[in-house]
């Protein structure tokens, strides 16, 4: 397999600009990179972008591990590798430089009204999320109850949602789609 | 962090390769329990304020924490080990079942599996956002905010870049003039 350079440069990029906007973690951004990858570069289809969303989900590891699925889906394993280089990379280094004022940023008596204005918006990006990967993934009926049905479960339950996904696969895999 | 002090690269691999391995559906749970609970490395206050913190910040949440108590433990050696740690395995296992599933997808069964897997993992998310507002419970300006945010980003497709210093700086400025 040949190395396309100039996807992986492409995709390096757009996950490093993503990484330092990622305020609320990697559901906030899924929007944004879909509009890149889906839209902008018609790298896949939008139900395709919710099937990778799902794969990452079955498997363990941090929320990211969907950046690296959509970075192999687009250039092959260099591209995982370099999705996931990219898109924890610039926010790291962040971090790692915001250590310097840990002491001085928790005891800062603003803090506290910060947090209280990026919750909200950290949750309607994460909404715009959901209905991002709905809109993909939500082609049937039955498919929309999924969709429900897990919302409510995750909403008011305590339930791990690996059980969740399971157990729609298998009614998927039964023959309900 | 005082629970941190001395800890070995080896134990801070061992951790974190641990709580990415076992983290299905979610890796802050194991953090929780590897660090607070096994290794005693943290207070239950002192994680929750860490989080809290790294949810501040850009970026992957669970991701900063690696940054933040590797560099505690051992310096920027420390937050490359704890990375790595969470990080490597994980991507290996994820490209293993994507390929697996790339091999079996022309098969109905499983592609009809993986359509209902990815409804439910819209579900899921919606369901995380309503669990949090919930919890959160913001006043009316802040509800005006998060309306904002799902609109511009998930109605109108507006880009992110624009739209989110926009409406942070907007945010902060309003509830810095009702404190």
């Amino acid at each position: 397999m040949t190395i396309d350079f100039a996807v992986l440069g492409e995709l390096a990029w757009r996950c490093a600009a993503l990484s330092l906007v990622a305020i609320g973690g990697i559901n906030a951004i899924l929007p944004e990179v879909h509009r890149a990858v889906v839209e902008l570069e018609h790298w896949m289809t939008s139900a395709q972008f919710a099937e990778l969303f799902a794969l990452a989900q079955l498997a363990p590891g941090p929320n990211a591990m969907v950046v690296a699925l959509i970075g192999w889906q687009v250039a092959g394993v260099p591209g995982a590798f370099v999705a996931t280089l990219a898109i924890c990379g610039p926010s790291s280094l962040l971090c790692y430089a915001a250590l310097h004022w840990w002491e001085r940023l928790r005891h800062w008596p603003r803090r506290a009204i910060v947090q209280r204005a990026l919750a909200p918006v950290a949750i309607g990006l994460i909404l715009a999320s959901g209905y991002t990967l709905a809109r993909g993934a939500d082609r049937t009926l039955v498919a929309a109850a999924i969709t429900i049905g897990a919302g409510l479960a995750l909403a008011f339950t305590r339930i791990n949602p690996v059980w969740v996904l399971g157990l729609a696969a298998l009614l998927g895999a039964a023959g309900w789609t | 962090m005082p629970g941190l002090v001395g800890v070995s690269r080896a134990s801070l691999l061992g951790a974190f390769l641990k709580m990415g391995l076992l983290g299905f559906g979610g890796v802050m749970p194991w953090a929780r329990r590897v660090m607070v609970d096994e290794r005693r490395w943290l207070t239950d206050r002192e994680f929750a304020e860490m989080i809290g913190m790294c949810q501040v910040l850009p970026g992957p949440n669970v991701v900063n924490m690696a940054v933040v108590i590797g560099s505690r433990a051992a310096g920027p050696a420390g937050s490359l080990v704890a990375l790595t740690g969470i990080l490597f395995v994980p991507v290996i296992i994820v490209l293993v079942l994507a390929m697996f599933y790339a091999s079996v997808a022309q098969l109905p069964m499983a592609h009809n599996a993986i359509a209902a897997a990815s409804a439910a993992g819209a579900g899921l998310i919606l369901g995380t956002a309503t669990r949090l507002l919930i919890s959160t419970r913001p006043p009316l300006r802040g509800l005006a905010m998060g309306i904002a945010a799902f609109v511009s980003i998930g109605l109108l497709h507006w880009p992110l870049l624009w739209v989110l210093p926009t409406l942070v700086a907007l945010a902060i400025a309003i509830e810095w003039r009702v404190r």
